[in-house]
This record gives C-alpha cells, structure tokens and sequence, in this order.
C-alpha cells in the first residue's frame, strides 16, 4: 500500500512539474510585451515588468512596415484560414464518401494517385508550384493561398476510414427513396462527421495560420494580403531594437489558434486517440 | 482472375451495370479535388521531375548533372569536401536521430505517467501539453529567444547573476543545436505524448491481469507486455517524426539562421535559400529537393515492410 502512494506522489509531481516545463516558455513571454524596449533586455530580467506599458500594442497597432500592417494580416490570414477549412472539407469529404462507398472503374488507381500525394514533401514541388501559379496568373492573390493546400491526402483517408466505419443500411434506405449519391452524402452522411469535421477542419485551420514559406514566396507585391508568419518574421528582423513589438505581435497572432483549441479542446483531444490509429 | 468464360459475360456485363450505376455521380463528385490535386501537386512534381534532369537554361537534358550539382559527390570522393548540401543532409540525420529518440523517450514516460493520472490533474496535462502544437516554428523561435537571446534572455540573465559569463546559443559549442533542439522537441512533446497514451489506454487490461496473477511485477509487464503491444505506435511516432524533422525549417532559420558554419543548416532551409539566390541554377535546387524526397519516401517503404514482414511471421 505504502509504494503505490509514493508511486502517486511521484506520478503528481512529474505531471506538475511537465506541464509547467511546457507552458513556461508561453508564461515566460506574456508580460514580456508590456515592457519598455530597455526594460525587455535588462539584467537582471524580471517577470513582471517594473513600469507596465501598453506602447508596444499601440505601436503594433498602427503599425506600417513597407506597407505590412499587423491587423490587417491577421484579417487577411484569418479570411484564408475560414474559406480554406470551408473548402478542403467540403472537397476532401465528397472525395473521401465516394471511395468510401461508390464503385466506379479506375478506383484503385485514383486512390492511390490521392494517396501517393502524402508522400511529397512541399520543398520538392515548391519552385515548380510557383511557375503553375504564375502561369495561371494567380500570384499576389487570395486564390494563391488559398488553392494550392486544399486537397490532403491524409483528410481524405482521415474522412474514409470514418465513412467505412458508418452502417450501409443507412443510404441503402435512402437510396429506395430515391435518393442519389450527392443526396446521400448531404442529407446522411453530412450530418453525421460533425466530430471528425471538428478534428479536420482545426487542423486544416492551424496548417493555413501557421503557413510560411508558400506565402513569402508567392505574396511579395500585394502586402495587403500579407500573411501573418510571414508580416512576424520581417517584424523579427527589422524591430530587433524594439523587441517588444515582436512579441506583442506574437501575441495577437497565437490568440486565435488557442482561442479555437480552448473550444473545441475536448474533441481535439479525445481525436488524437481516433487519428493515431491509421 | 476467374477462368474465361464466354457464357457469363453477359452476365457480368449486367453485374457491372448494377456495380457501376453511380459511376457518373462519383466521377463528378471527385472532378474538384482531382483537378485540384492534378494543377496543384501532380503537375508540379511531374515539372520538378523532369527539370531535374535538364540544363536550366537551354531545356537541354543534362540527366545526372543537376544532381551531381547539387550533391557534390565527386568533390567529396576526390579531396573529401562535402557540399552544403551535403552538410545539410548530415545535420538533418544527426537532428532528426537525436529528436526521435529523445521525443519517442520522453512521451512514451510522461504517456505511462498520465495513464496513472485518472483525476482532473490528469485531464488538465493533456489539453495543457498539447497548447505548443498549435504554435508554428516561427513563432516558437520567437518565444525561446526570450529565453536564449545573448544580450538579456533569461538564461544568460541568471547565469550573469550567478557571476558566470553569458552564453552565446547561435554560436558556442553545442548550444546553437540545443537552441534548434529544444524548442522542436516543446513544439510536438504533447501531440505524440497524446499519442502513446491513447496506445497504451488501448493495450486490454486482462493482458496485465493474467501477467498479475502469474506473479510479474511493474517492470516485467512494462517490457513483456505494454513495449511490445505498442509496437505500431512506436513506428507510426517515428516514421512521423522522421518526415517531420528531415523537412525541419522554421526553427534553424529563425534560431540560428543555419550557422554557425552551416552547422544548423538543413537541407529544406538550404534549398529554400537557394530558391531565392537568382544567381543558384534553379534546376540543381530541385534536384536536391528531390533527392530529400526520395529518402523520405525509402525511410517511408524500409520501416512499413519491416513491421509487415515481421507481422507476418507473426501468424
């Protein structure tokens, strides 16, 4: 009896002292934007800071770097990040029904083609994407960022294994009332991947908001729609002095993020057990 | 394939119209993301392939040479210069080895600590752990530098309290590995924590009740039963961290920009330099991309037939 109580005193104190390892870097950065540009770098640095200021908002704010505007590329971002989740699920879900449960010729060799595209890492087709862009005149624009990411592989595999896993007697009633696959798909099997639509659409939302590289290389003349990694990036180079600004920018650009996993945490997590299981 | 047989061809020509009737349906229902996937990946790797192979300028094909380019393995033989390439290639083995195994260690613990954690403190680890998953590599970088950064982070701030001289991390010693390190290992720590411990919640508890009762204590069932029945786990963790870390970028670009002495360098954030030197032909570039695909892609098909073949002795 003693042992399994020191076993769960351990087991406590491991816990505790995990989760403060992790959140302290994020704890760590928090007051960190209400300091004056002298006070972020002082020695010996402090936790909080000794005169409180809001100037680093304020200038990230009104902020206009070489016609980078802070706010107005977490607008732009979000924009992307809502339409894109909106779009690759509803491609992704109709892709993943109809290997699910349609029987068609050349299934076998679509699949694989889907598949196969998991395998690729964005580096290797990333100069080439640029030239299709280009040619199709959609550099500097929504479409760019929007487009290119929508299809996923893995989404689909994700939707179908689910789909798999649904009774076939459901459309099989629906079809004798004369219901076609489209039908189907909507008024059945729509309705029922609320769960899976959570998972996927999250991280569908992260991989656009997170996004880096394909929008530093293909938004350079239309910094309107300038993307957020990409505006916190020139804002690490140039406002080196003015470390403050960075982090304020930092901050605004994970509330988002955070903001959807705290909704929706329950269902993200318990999606891991699900998603895991490939 | 069933014998030939004229008489049922009719037959299954009928059967075919049954199995097939909603072939319309599927094929329109597919045509977006087949088109999608066609313009926006297929045709760019497909144009990737074969520049790789031709001189950048001219379209003349070259073969091999924009490999070699880019490889660099007849310098390499000749004096034993290696590329950068090269160089990239090496530090994203050496990076990747380290974080695999650490990540792989310390999940699959902190996994067997929470699986004895069944109260709220529990449930609170595990959407807490999993907050730095949903920060992006830029973003990480910019957070550690508080803590690393040579002129005031938090580190050199106690070590010059302490009395002893401040650090560099983007240049002394070790450090600037540790400074690309530590914050890919914080960035991915819960997701695959989440994940070795939904393997382990799904090991079935009369596996350990029967090792009970045959007198096996903790540490037997730990290597009898819970490593071995997390066998699958244990690859799906690393061939993700695998594919994760030879495309490592955000971190070493952000950190330590690749040095000191390429010695961070990466081959995705070599290659994603060089896209953006004009003066690189692009066509090497690609090739070298290629080249990072085709070990992912082996690393990839080496583990899965490893896990099936032994699957299958198994049986």
């Amino acid at each position: 009896m003693k042992k399994i109580t020191a076993n769960k005193v351990l087991c406590y104190i491991v816990t505790v002292l995990v989760i403060a390892i992790i959140l302290f870097p994020i704890i760590w950065m928090l007051p960190a934007a209400f300091k004056s540009k002298r006070e972020i770098w002082q020695i010996p640095n402090t936790f909080f800071p000794k005169h409180f200021t809001t100037e680093n908002f304020e200038k990230i704010f009104s902020l206009n770097h070489n016609g980078y505007n802070f706010l107005r590329s977490l607008g732009a971002t979000f924009l992307v990040a809502t339409v894109s989740v909106v779009g690759s699920l509803a491609v992704n879900m109709t892709a993943a029904y109809v290997f699910a449960r349609l029987e068609f010729r050349g299934k076998k060799f679509l699949w694989v083609y889907f598949l196969a595209t998991m395998f690729i890492p964005s580096i290797t087709i990333l100069l080439t994407s640029i030239r299709v862009v280009s040619a199709l005149g959609m550099t500097d624009s929504l479409a760019v960022l929007i487009l290119p990411g929508l299809v996923s592989g893995y989404n689909i595999f994700f939707f179908r294994q689910f789909y798999l896993g649904m009774p076939a007697s459901l459309e099989e009633a629906a079809a004798i009332d004369g219901c076609k696959p489209f039908g189907v798909f909507l008024r059945i099997f729509l309705p029922m991947s609320v769960t899976p639509m959570i998972i996927i659409g999250v991280s569908t939302f992260m991989g656009y908001w997170n996004s880096f590289m394909w929008p530093t290389l293909t938004i350079i003349n239309n910094s309107s729609i300038a993307q957020v990694m990409q505006v916190i990036r020139v804002l690490k180079t140039s406002y080196s002095g003015e470390y403050g600004i960075v982090i304020a920018a930092t901050l605004l650009a994970i509330a988002p993020p955070l903001l959807i996993f705290a909704i929706f945490q329950k269902k993200i997590v318990a999606g891991i057990a699900i998603s895991g299981l490939k | 394939m069933a014998e030939f047989n004229p008489m049922d061809r009719p037959d299954r020509r009928r059967r075919n119209r049954f199995r097939y009737r909603n072939a319309k349906y599927a094929y329109c229902m597919l045509l977006p993301a087949f088109l999608l996937l066609t313009v926006f990946v297929i045709v760019p790797l497909l144009m990737a392939v074969v520049r790789s192979f031709q001189e950048y300028r001219t379209g003349k094909f070259v073969w091999f040479y924009n490999y070699e380019y880019v490889l660099g393995l007849k310098a390499l033989f000749k004096s034993g210069a290696a590329s950068d390439f090269l160089i990239s290639f090496g530090n994203a083995l050496l990076f990747t080895a380290v974080i695999t195994v650490s990540m792989v260690v310390l999940t699959f613990l902190f996994a067997l600590v929470l699986k004895n954690m069944n109260n709220r403190l529990g449930s609170v680890a595990k959407t807490l752990i999993y907050v730095p998953f949903f920060i992006s590599g830029i973003i990480a970088s910019i957070i550690f530098s508080l803590l690393t950064n040579f002129g005031g982070g938090l580190i050199n701030s106690i070590l010059i309290s302490l009395g002893a001289d401040p650090v560099a991390f983007e240049t002394q010693g070790i450090l600037p590995y540790i400074a690309v390190i530590v914050p890919t290992i914080w960035l991915g720590f819960g997701y695959n924590t989440l994940v070795m411990y939904a393997g382990i919640l799904n090991i079935p508890k009369e596996y350990y009740e029967a090792a009970s009762i045959d007198g096996a204590n903790g540490w037997r069932k730990m290597i009898h039963i819970t490593i071995p029945n997390m066998k699958n786990y244990f690859v799906l963790i690393v061939i993700n961290l695998v594919t994760a870390n030879m495309q490592m970028m955000e971190v070493p670009y952000m950190m330590t920009g690749g040095g000191p002495l390429k010695k961070t360098l990466t081959p995705v954030l070599y290659l994603f330099n060089c896209f953006r030197d004009a003066n690189r032909p692009e066509n090497s570039t690609i090739a070298g991309a290629i080249v990072v695909m085709l070990f992912i892609a082996a690393v990839n098909a080496f583990v899965f037939k490893a896990v099936r073949s032994e699957k299958s002795q198994d049986l």
